[in-house]
């Protein structure tokens, strides 16, 4: 790509769930506005669309702005859409250099670009870096297969540069929300602590290969929880982090920052817990923070399914967090999964059955998805998991339970479910 | 899965097939004081999982002159999933949904007899039943929705000879109308069950494929291979069902409910345990997790 003295206009695209937006976005747009490098030379536009809109109207929008860079993240849940949205764009205007991120196509760069011919580019991995690096190399007439972290396009070859290391400082990552690129909405902000998850499973792709469990700074999480928490509008917002109570000290901490903040009528939804490790005390520190609900497993309670999952699982242990969130006021979303490696219909409705009479307050279960980059992923061939290879990869059947009983089980426990949440 | 403790508030039936039961039944109600006495034990005693949970059962709800006092009373005595089983015809006259819901009433549960009219209501005994039934399923749901409650109507089919070939029909007609999940109970003890299977099972597959839950009752596993989920006491307790003596000689007796009630010796002499009962019966006992 060859440039004029004109800003390199990138437009930055997210297809979310409805009410949501994307802070893969924000952190991408607040790191390339703050490199020095890009300063004069790119400009941006973030279109934070839903799921929902017809990609041909998302295409529609993104050629309005002509853009020369198109970046979008992708999640198994957006990347047909997505997919759609790039051969519509190539098509009519060749000229935009598309350029993927996010877990859907990270661990697959390669053969993201064999099969999808719109696509110039694959970032790998934590993207904040390695996507500003490639727009320097746009702007500057560089190489985008010369990019550590990026999967491109070099003639008729697919190259992959050497993979990039980790962002050992994330407050080197601007906030999107100190620095003005998202505005926090109504129970749809969210907040990134730290970045890694203590645990392995197999089936997920939270800890996205990083490994080792880095944070922000306590000064910035304060800053940017007085900044979303003090937004006008903003009663509720929510953390993404894998597991809030990560250690009892920091989940105190919270408490303190967050506390102000919960008298004056804030609270915190659905935040991922591990519950094994709730007892009464971090039950009224969590209730002091302003949580309302939390999420948490178990996913699965067959020993043979957590076996092949990496997982553990207490049952009294369980029991007793989700006991000690009630006691405190605070409702419990148990989650499960259909059709994990090793569990049968039946086990999975031994622990549908399990969690409801726990009575947590919702009752949430969700079929497998294969996704990559995941253990699962990997070891499909081994463990005879049969899945979509197109995205969201839903689990087709395994050696444990057939297509049919897979969509049963789905729809059995929909109506438990519903059953369930029916009451006064 | 979530069990409801059921309480009558009154003698005779709701809804059923008439052709099986010609003579009609003069409903009695029995006082709100009794019924709520009876409530009111139901949730002292309760222990049966997230509850209390109370089906009002019975002949037609809405006929009892104090139902409003009933309803109020069972929620205020705690329970927290209060069903009224009912034909439905209520609930499209005007005020009664929302009064209900506004009441607590979040389930209720609606007996169809066929899939459509001409089914319907020749077993029920009248025209305008089906049409009654089906437009008081949706006014509840859209009532619900309005006013953004978690409630949900269920339908129940007692399936017996008239109808079982009207069963995925059935299924569909509750799909439309908005069912949550559909209970075919099998109760007609002269009913040729083999004829029937083909019948049960696609009037299964016909909830799955629209995302509705069909549940079997009265019907043994041998006679449903491949449809054990159907079979496996989801939001129902099997708690005391026995299956008849002369057919328990199977390893799934101890999770087997057996076949319809008053069905022949002769008839339950003919079931033969399915291949791999021994791995049938340890998997729903799993699932059952010995609650049962």
């Amino acid at each position: 790509m060859t440039r004029d003295a004109r800003p390199l206009h990138v437009a930055l695209l997210a297809l979310n769930s409805p009410g949501y937006q994307s802070l893969a976005l924000g952190y991408l747009r607040a790191y390339a506005q703050a490199d020095d490098r890009l300063k004069g030379r790119a400009a941006f536009t973030t279109l934070d669309l839903t799921i929902d809109v017809d990609p041909w109207w998302v295409a529609w929008r993104v050629l309005g702005m002509e853009p020369e860079v198109l970046g979008i993240s992708v999640t198994c849940w957006n990347a047909r859409a997505v997919f759609e949205v790039c051969r519509i764009v190539a098509e009519v205007r060749p000229e935009t250099v598309i350029v993927l991120g996010g877990p859907e196509v990270g661990p697959i760069a390669e053969d993201v670009l064999r099969e999808r011919p719109a696509v110039h580019a694959v970032v790998r991995g934590e993207g904040e870096r390695t996507f500003a690096d490639l727009l320097h190399a746009f702007a500057s007439g560089g190489k985008a297969w010369r990019v550590d972290g990026v999967t491109a396009r070099k003639l008729d070859e697919i190259v992959s540069a050497p993979d990039r290391g980790l962002i050992e400082n994330l407050d080197a990552i601007p906030s999107p929300y100190l620095a003005g690129v998202m505005s926090p909405v109504e129970g749809g902000a969210y907040l990134e602590t730290y970045r890694g998850c203590p645990h392995r499973c197999g089936y997920c792709f939270e800890g996205k290969g990083y490994g080792r469990i880095r944070s922000f700074s306590r000064e910035r999480i304060a800053a940017e929880i007085a900044a979303v928490a003090g937004a006008p509008q903003v009663s509720t917002f929510s953390f993404i982090d894998p597991v809030f109570n990560l250690t009892a000290e920091r989940l105190a901490w919270f408490a303190d920052a967050l506390e102000p903040h919960a008298a004056a009528g804030i609270r915190l939804h659905t935040i991922e817990v591990d519950i094994e490790k709730i007892d009464d005390t971090a039950a009224h520190l969590l209730k002091r923070a302003g949580v309302a609900s939390v999420e948490t497993g178990p996913q699965t309670i067959g020993e043979a399914a957590l076996t092949a999952c990496r997982r553990s699982f207490d049952a009294q242990k369980f029991a007793d967090g989700v006991a000690a969130c009630r006691r405190a006021g605070i409702s419990v979303e148990c989650d499960l999964i259909v059709g994990l490696p090793g569990d049968d219909a039946h086990s999975f409705l031994a622990g549908l059955r399990f969690v409801l009479g726990l009575d947590p307050g919702i009752v949430q279960s969700s079929t497998l998805h294969v996704l990559p980059g995941t253990d699962l992923w990997m070891r499909a061939p081994e463990l005879g998991l049969s899945f979509d290879p197109e995205p969201p990869h839903e689990i087709i059947a395994t050696p444990d339970v057939g297509y049919r009983d897979l969509r049963r089980a789905e729809v059995l426990a929909a109506s438990v479910q519903a059953a369930y949440r029916a009451r006064v | 899965m979530l069990v409801f403790e059921r309480v009558a508030i009154g003698t005779g039936h709701g809804i059923r097939c008439t052709r099986c039961h010609p003579d009609r039944d003069v409903p009695e109600y029995r006082s709100a004081a009794d019924v709520l006495g009876d409530v009111q034990a139901a949730v002292v005693g309760w222990v049966g999982g997230p509850g209390p949970n109370v089906t009002l059962t019975g002949p037609e709800p809405f006929s009892h002159p104090e139902l409003p006092a009933i309803v109020a009373g069972a929620i205020e005595a705690g329970v927290r999933r209060l069903r009224l089983e009912a034909d439905g015809g209520a609930f499209a006259k005007a005020g009664n949904a929302d009064g209900a819901l506004g009441a607590g009433v979040r389930h209720v549960q609606v007996t169809l007899l066929g899939g459509t009219e001409g089914v319907h209501d020749a077993l029920a005994g009248g025209p305008g039943a089906f049409d009654a039934a089906t437009s008081g399923m949706a006014a509840f749901g859209d009532a619900a929705r309005v006013a953004d409650l978690d409630a949900i109507v269920t339908v129940l089919v007692p399936v017996c000879r008239h109808n079982a070939v009207d069963l995925p029909a059935t299924v569909g007609a509750a799909v439309r109308a908005g069912a949550a999940s559909v209970l075919l109970r099998v109760e007609d003890g002269g009913i040729d069950l083999d004829a029937a299977t083909p019948w049960i099972t696609a009037a299964c597959d016909t909830g799955v494929v629209n995302g509705v839950w069909v549940e079997v009752e009265g019907v043994p596993f041998c006679l449903l291979p491949a449809y054990d989920l159907h079979l496996a006491s989801t939001i129902r307790s099997t708690a005391g069902a026995k299956p008849a003596s002369v057919c328990a000689t199977c390893a799934l007796d101890p999770v087997c409910a057996g076949g319809p009630g008053g069905a022949s010796a002769e008839t339950m002499s003919s079931f033969a345990p399915p291949v791999g009962a021994e791995r049938l019966a340890e998997a729903v006992s799993r699932s059952r997790g010995g609650a049962e």
